[in-house]
């Protein structure tokens, strides 16, 4: 079996690091959190494919490789299939016997920034879930195009500053809600979606798991503290990634079968959004008294999605 | 095992359809493509061939030609024998792929059937398309008929996945009357065929799990040129390779391909230079013109577009006293882009001969055997005066005011 | 507290560090560059790569487990095994995969790939913690002779 015991954390870290160090993403990065949790939860040979961004331009710049494993980058858009060409042909070569091991089990996983997957990745990364190839597609979502210097992408959320949805005297930054990627993604039919955090590193571990381990097109969205474009100390990362979870901003789900939602984590006592807001300084602006009405805003926003996510779990529907 | 295709020592193909027969006959493991005219019929043939079990391949038909081209990336990194086709809007939206299959040093096998670039928008056949992929690191075979439009695809397998090139291959053909014209095509066997090509022998095999690799790493400005620069040398070198696998495809077809052809060139004092379906008229031009006014007309073909053959173009026209270069594609401000190479060869040879530009048969329109005749005469004009008599670039086969630009400050 | 614990090699396997990225090491003309830019992450047979622990493998040059970032940090964790109840937070939320456990035990700080981002101070749950950041100059055995004493519970 692959799939390694996640029980505890003590029987997890027996696993070995896939991920070597010495890669350049910023310090405090969640992006290396979130691969290595992918890498660590399974001892299958894995084919790993990435869109272009932080990730990608971290992880291989000649001469140097991060990966213990296959990996390849083409462009900005097209992991997505990039690692499905790779799955079917890989199908093709077992039926021909012409692989060096034919028997290797072996998974596909796709990694893209939410530039990458909500924008100009979007029709490559819906082509491929189309055609129900056997992958893993995983958003690391930090909200903004933070490999060319902080520009907004439709993941940005409503009243964050980003380079190009700038907060002024006649702005209160982002204008336009965020993108719904998960449940766009559960509409392709897809077997499993899940949004997963990395604070919540068993809840992360088990959707990925279940997602290598689930035939077909699997998604996930996967929330990506940057402390250089949220603006918040390197050191906070998982703090941060605490506070969206707690105060809903990132619900926590996994969709499986498009019907059968499944809450994964429930806050016992949800934060107000703007304790989530106040530890970032792409929110600073929104705490003046002209703004509040936008941070109210959020907030309702937030409980609606929350309401509907657990009516959804409730209604198998 | 597939199942067995009957084939007739002579079948009437289009050049489509002899593009997809070679496919299956180099049991092309996986085929990522996008439908588009002229070329769709060359990958839905492919599909057929899968449903109907004469090929152990798999089919992925995706969502457009830039995934079309990614996918053929990934697959072919993946260690198989992988191509695709495509034409003119779907070629100009693979372009950023293109540059990464060569830069990855990835042996795809692109069939392309020649269509002119919007706007206006247009079906037909020029060679914008083509032009467009020069820059982009590929080899590019061209074939003047449906025959060669198989053969070539042969030998495009043949000399990608050599070790010693492990570059992509580009197979041109003129969209509709070569693609879509019937002709007698004489194929080889499934044996001999697949034995000429070979079993493909990875690279870099991103399935070899003894071996982990990396494709698409990033360089920056201490590491790109030098990477550029060993792609360059392969795709200069492969030179030989191409003629190595002529030489061999000869050996088991009795067709000869060179880099360079040439057609009454032994003792032509004007010549034409030119891609294409434009080389079959031109030879009817230039055998008739020597009947009928005695002019020694030939003609120069390049079947072999990169690596740009200069000496081989060059020692073909050298000692030809005027020179015609065609161009298929609208030249955009400037001489046409195959002139500006043929010029430059010529600027290296003893002789140093006339050269003039035509630009002629955009968007399909027919170039007849008449134009060609013009064209001849106007350099044997040229021949007689000691100097270029017309516009150095003229368009050839264009209604309204004749359009020329440039004049010699020879004669 | 011994300095042993802390040695700067911890289960290193030799290649570990020894380029600075960057630096223009190893640059080498276009007749010598791989072909395609394609970097294998190992030397020899690397089948069973996911079962060997780091100081195992066998890792080629192009791996990034032979650079080092240790220029990066200001700042570098200090880790006091004394306190430590290897509970793995650490482990699991280091972005640079630099923290040293063996058979559900954390051992200590790769030096050569930590970036000093703190983190794993900061998810850290003892009390006092087990791991502190110190100047990155900063005495080992003066280090953990400064460490602070067990924290009463703060009010809320």
């Amino acid at each position: 079996m692959a799939i390694t015991s996640i029980k505890n954390l003590k029987e997890f870290s027996t696993n070995n690091d896939r991920f070597e160090g010495a890669h350049t993403l910023c310090p405090g990065c969640a992006h290396s959190m979130i691969v290595r949790e992918l890498m660590n939860c399974t001892d299958d040979n894995l084919v790993i494919a990435s869109n272009t961004g932080c990730l990608e331009v971290s992880t291989a710049v000649y001469p140097f490789t991060s990966w213990d494993t296959s990996w390849i980058h083409i462009g900005f858009e097209n992991a997505a299939t990039a690692v499905t060409a790779a799955q079917v042909m890989h199908k093709v070569r077992k039926k021909k016997g012409n692989l060096k091991d034919n028997d290797a089990p072996v998974k596909f996983v796709a990694f893209g920034g939410d530039g990458s997957t909500f924008d100009i990745g979007f029709q490559w990364l819906s082509g491929a879930m189309e055609r129900q190839h056997d992958f893993t597609y995983i958003c690391l979502d930090n909200e903004n195009y933070a490999n060319t210097g902080g520009q907004r992408s439709s993941a940005t959320p409503v009243g964050a500053t980003t380079s190009t949805s700038v907060a002024g005297t006649h702005s209160y930054g982002k204008k336009e809600k965020k993108k719904d990627i998960v449940a766009i993604m559960a509409a392709h039919g897809s077997p499993y979606v899940a949004q997963l955090a990395p604070n919540k590193w068993k809840s992360m571990a088990k959707g990925f798991q279940k997602a290598l381990e689930t035939e077909g097109p699997c998604f996930i969205n996967t929330v990506s503290p940057c402390c250089t474009e949220w603006k918040f100390d390197p050191k906070d990362t998982v703090g941060l990634a605490d506070l969206a979870t707690d105060s809903l901003m990132f619900p926590i789900y996994e969709i499986v079968n498009g019907h059968e939602l499944n809450i994964l984590y429930r806050p016992k006592n949800p934060i107000p959004v703007e304790e989530y807001m106040a530890a970032q300084g792409r929110y600073k602006h929104l705490f003046k008294p002209e703004y509040r009405h936008i941070i109210d805003q959020v907030q309702a926003d937030v409980d609606k999605t929350w309401e509907m996510l657990q009516r959804r779990e409730e209604a198998r529907i | 095992m597939a199942e067995k295709f009957d084939l007739n020592e002579r079948e009437v193909w289009d050049g489509n359809y002899a593009a997809s027969q070679a496919l299956r006959q180099a049991d092309v493991d996986v085929v990522v493509a996008y439908p588009i005219t002229p070329s769709t019929p060359i990958v839905e043939n492919y599909g057929a061939y899968v449903g109907n079990g004469y090929i152990n391949g798999e089919f992925v038909m995706v969502e457009s030609e830039h995934a079309a081209m990614s996918g053929c990336i990934g697959a072919s990194a993946a260690g198989g024998r992988v191509s695709t086709a495509t034409s003119s809007q779907g070629f100009a939206l693979m372009v950023e792929v293109l540059y990464q299959a060569s830069g990855m040093r990835l042996p795809i096998v692109l069939n392309v059937v020649n269509r002119a670039l919007a706007a206006p928008l247009n079906v037909r056949g020029d060679h914008a398309d083509m032009y467009l992929g020069r820059d982009s690191g590929w080899i590019q075979f061209g074939a003047f008929n449906a025959q060669e439009a198989y053969d070539l695809a042969l030998c495009a397998f043949k000399v990608a996945e050599d070790h010693r090139v492990r570059l992509p291959v580009m197979v041109h053909q003129d969209g509709f009357i070569t693609s879509h014209t019937a002709q007698n095509v004489y194929p080889l066997s499934d044996e001999v065929a697949y034995n000429f090509v070979g079993d493909i022998v990875p690279v870099d095999d991103m399935l070899d799990f003894s071996r982990p690799v990396t494709y698409g790493a990033q360089t920056e400005e201490d590491w790109h040129f030098e990477h550029k620069a060993k792609q360059h040398k392969a795709l200069m070198d492969s030179r030989e390779v191409i003629d190595e696998v002529f030489a061999e495809f000869e050996k088991i077809s009795g067709r000869k391909y060179n880099r360079v052809e040439t057609y009454d060139m032994e003792d032509a004092e004007v010549a034409l230079v030119g891609l294409g379906t434009t080389v079959e008229t031109a030879r009817v031009a230039a055998k008739e013109l020597r009947k009928e006014k005695g002019i020694k007309a030939g003609v120069v073909a390049i079947r072999c577009f990169r690596p740009f053959p200069l000496d081989e173009v060059r020692d073909a026209l050298e000692g030809v006293k005027s020179i015609a270069v065609t161009d298929r594609s609208s030249p955009g401000g400037a001489m046409g882009a195959f002139y500006n190479e043929v010029a430059a060869a010529m600027a290296t040879s003893k002789s140093r001969p006339m050269v003039t530009n035509y630009i002629y048969g955009l968007g399909g329109r027919d170039l007849s055997i008449e134009n060609c005749k013009e064209i001849f005469q106007d350099q044997k004009a040229n021949a007689d005066a000691g100097h270029i008599t017309t516009d150095i670039q003229q368009f050839t086969g264009l209604r309204g005011p004749k359009l020329g630009f440039f004049k010699t400050a020879r004669g | 507290m011994s300095v042993e614990s802390q040695d700067l090699n911890l289960c290193a396997n030799d290649k570990r560090g020894k380029h600075q990225l960057g630096a223009g090491a190893g640059l080498v003309g276009w007749d010598e560059v791989t072909q395609g830019i394609v970097l294998t992450s190992f030397d020899g047979d690397a089948s069973d790569i996911a079962h060997k622990k780091a100081e195992e493998r066998n890792y080629s040059e192009f791996n990034s487990y032979t650079a080092s970032v240790a220029s990066w940090r200001v700042q570098k964790p200090v880790f006091n095994r004394d306190i430590c109840i290897d509970c793995q937070n650490c482990w699991v939320w280091c972005p640079d995969t630099s923290i040293i456990s063996r058979d559900k035990q954390m051992l200590g700080i790769d030096y050569d790939h930590c970036k000093g981002c703190e983190v794993c101070v900061e998810v850290c749950p003892t009390n006092p913690k087990s791991l502190l950041m110190f100047n990155e100059h900063a005495d080992l055995d003066e280090s953990l002779a400064a460490w602070p004493e067990k924290k009463k519970k703060e009010k809320k």
